[in-house]
């Protein structure tokens, strides 16, 4: 019986196109649609104006280092058109201007003359784009401040061995990756999402269950030999599949397409597992618990968007505020998405996200109990 | 034939306080075709669902084949075929996957379940639209369908409840036609309605029910005879009043004739034949009126069918 329920759902499933929109096309146009705007944030080109007043070799040789340092495109604009570009930052419609003053290439030859301005005008919304054009800017005028105390040094008589040993930095930053691959955005968007469409399939239970009800085919089906806990199983397991499928579908996609690490496959496969348990657990138990499509979808709602943003679905979860990282472990999606992570980032197998698993499988066997709690009464009201 | 298919006795139901059903009993033969006539909100439905084992009763009993239904369990329902006032199909799937999936929830073996879609779209004149999605069915062929998913696995017991609301005539003629071949089968139906026309032309037996109770049960003609009134009917060809009769009723006006209530039906119509003629009057009409359900359910109730 639970396999023929579960067969003519699939079959309903396929005919209902929409199923496949939300359920896999969503997600995929989801991934499309953020994995190209912020896993392009950090190599798009942006362009900044700069004014060169001085015209000299050296002024042009710095806006070359500047160039290659920043990864900015400078683009040369002539002392005229001065004006017109901090106008054009004053009405929002500029990043920033770079201006480099005359007499720019003789006060850097000139070891020991007077300090000289470079002026970057700025948009006040656009600090975080200018930010690093200003941090290698300083680093410059530092490199620059290091030649001419090092001159200064060499003509006071000292020796290379020593200038080098008065110049050196009390600190240097050792950068090591723990991580068995590295973090970028894909490794974030695709699990993220994955685990958040896992959640929408609530909608389609929602909508199959009330359909039902309100049609007289499940009192109908009373009728038959078919036992009610076959009913409830039948469904189950049938948007149980989907899921999976719907997991294993977006996992692929990232990987063939983003070239997603995936880890350990048998750690993502019992990860899935329980995850789809774990979303298709608690649609049951909303199907079992709404009142009106009305009341289920403000449910799924909540639960799915919600969920989404305190699990760390959409952006990191140590972005947000200590408060909100506590309440977020109460979520299924925290705990989905931190086990995808391990795997995928920190290298971990199967023993290492237990305590993940333990917790999706704990929420899917308290939605069961409401579930099978509710399941009388739904019952009830189906029979009029 | 005559062994009770169902007994129900005194059967009560209550929801929120309000009675359904007030302690209905009928018996119906095996064999037979029963009607179960009553307005909307009568408890016919609810007396259906308690038979089909949707329901429960909080009083009285129910046996089906000689079996108490609260313990017989699937015993009853492998012989039992339910078909739900309302139309409970999966519009998206053909006619065939949803017999299909009633077949398999009646649990018809795998090896006869093909043959039996078969069969059964042949009875209800649809085998030529079984691949065909149920969405593009009219109501009619929607309720045919609806009724077939009831008789895939062959049960002696058919409860019908309201099955042709709402259907074009050529569907009716269809639903009539597949009843009386399931009587002659030997099959016992069930049927509600409350198109008092429909228990006249299919059934032996009926009950009409009226706010939770049986008002009045037995064969159709036993029913009418017993609970109706005489009456003879009389058409002037100038639309004008008859004459009056001496020491019976005062005549009624139904529609373009005139109508009388009587024990003595065959003196009052030689009575008024000898009126007209001797007044001259040219009759288009004169006729005894076998009584009919509707005006049985207007003496019980003093209601029509239609009011309530």
């Amino acid at each position: 019986m639970i396999i023929h329920i579960a067969k003519k759902e699939w079959k309903l499933l396929l005919k209902e196109k929409g199923t496949f929109f939300w359920l896999l096309g969503m997600p995929v146009l989801f991934i499309v649609l953020f994995g190209s705007i912020l896993g392009n944030v950090s190599s798009s080109e942006v362009t900044v104006p700069y004014v060169d007043n001085d015209h000299s070799d050296v002024s042009r040789s710095f806006v070359a280092s500047v160039e290659e340092k920043s990864g900015y495109k400078l683009e040369e604009k002539q002392s005229a058109e001065m004006q017109a570009q901090i106008d054009k930052i004053r009405d929002g419609k500029g990043t920033g201007l770079l201006v480099i003053p005359g007499g720019f290439g003789q006060s850097l030859q000139e070891n020991g003359g007077k300090t000289i301005a470079i002026e970057l005008y700025r948009e006040a919304t656009s600090d975080s784009t200018i930010a690093p054009l200003r941090a290698v800017l300083e680093n410059m005028a530092n490199a620059y401040r290091e030649t001419k105390i090092d001159k200064a040094l060499a003509d006071s008589g000292q020796t290379a061995e020593k200038r080098e040993q008065t110049l050196s930095a009390p600190f240097t930053i050792a950068d090591r990756l723990e991580n068995g691959s590295g973090y970028n955005v894909i490794s974030q968007i695709v699990p993220g999402y994955t685990v958040m469409f896992v959640f929408f399939v609530i909608i389609s239970m929602l909508k199959r269950f009330l359909r039902d009800k309100e049609s007289g085919m499940t009192a109908r089906l009373r009728s038959t030999r078919m036992s009610p806990v076959s009913y409830l199983l039948g469904m189950w397991l049938s948007y149980l599949v989907v899921a999976l499928i719907q997991c294993t579908v977006l996992l692929a996609f990232g990987h063939f397409v983003y070239d997603l690490h995936i880890g350990d496959p048998v750690a993502v496969a019992v990860l899935v597992l329980l995850l789809a348990l774990c979303g298709t657990g608690i649609g049951l138990a909303v199907c079992m618990l709404a009142k009106s499509e009305n009341q289920g979808m403000a449910f799924t709602q909540l639960l799915t968007m919600g969920g989404a943003v305190l699990g760390g679905l959409w952006f990191p979860i140590d972005m947000m505020p200590q408060a909100i990282q506590t309440i977020s472990r109460f979520t299924p999606q925290y705990w989905a998405q931190k086990a995808f992570q391990d795997i995928m980032l920190r290298g971990v197998h199967l023993p290492g996200i237990v305590n993940s698993l333990l917790v999706l499988a704990l929420i899917a066997a308290l939605a069961l109990i409401v579930a099978m709690l509710r399941y009388k009464r739904f019952m009830r009201t189906a029979l009029g | 034939m005559n062994n009770a298919a169902i007994e129900v006795i005194k059967l009560l139901k209550t929801y929120d306080g309000k009675k359904a059903l007030a302690g209905i009993s009928f018996n119906v033969k095996e064999g037979s075709c029963f009607g179960l006539l009553g307005p909307n909100g009568a408890g016919k439905s609810t007396t259906m669902k308690i038979l089909s084992g949707l329901l429960e009763a909080d009083g009285g009993s129910v046996s089906i084949f000689g079996r108490e239904i609260r313990k017989a369990g699937n015993a009853i329902k492998d012989q039992l075929g339910y078909v739900p006032q309302s139309i409970t199909l999966y519009e998206k799937l053909s006619a065939y996957d949803n017999l299909q999936f009633f077949g398999e929830m009646y649990g018809v073996p795998k090896s006869e379940l093909k043959q039996r879609i078969g069969e059964v779209l042949e009875q209800v004149g649809l085998a030529d639209r079984a691949k065909d999605e149920v969405t593009a069915f009219s109501g009619g062929m929607k309720r045919r369908v609806n009724i077939a998913a009831a008789l895939l696995h062959r049960p002696k017991l058919i409860i019908m409840d309201e099955p042709t609301v709402g259907i074009d005539p050529q569907s009716r003629n269809h639903i009539f036609e597949m009843i009386r071949g399931l009587k002659k089968a030997g099959v016992t139906v069930l049927y509600s309605t409350h198109y008092m026309e429909e228990v006249e032309a299919l059934c032996d037996d009926l009950a009409i029910v009226d706010h939770g109770q049986v008002i009045a049960q037995g064969e159709l003609n036993e029913v009418l005879e017993r609970h109706g009134t005489q009456t003879v009917y009389l058409e002037l060809h100038n639309g004008g009043r008859p004459p009056a009769l001496a020491g019976v009723n005062a005549p009624i006006q139904r529609g373009r004739g005139w109508t009388i209530e009587t024990d003595a039906p065959l003196d009052v119509l030689a009575g008024w034949a000898q009126a007209c003629r001797s007044a001259s009057l040219k009759v288009s009409q004169l006729e005894m009126v076998r009584p009919s359900l509707e005006d049985v359910f207007l003496i019980m109730t003093g209601t029509t069918l239609r009011d309530n």
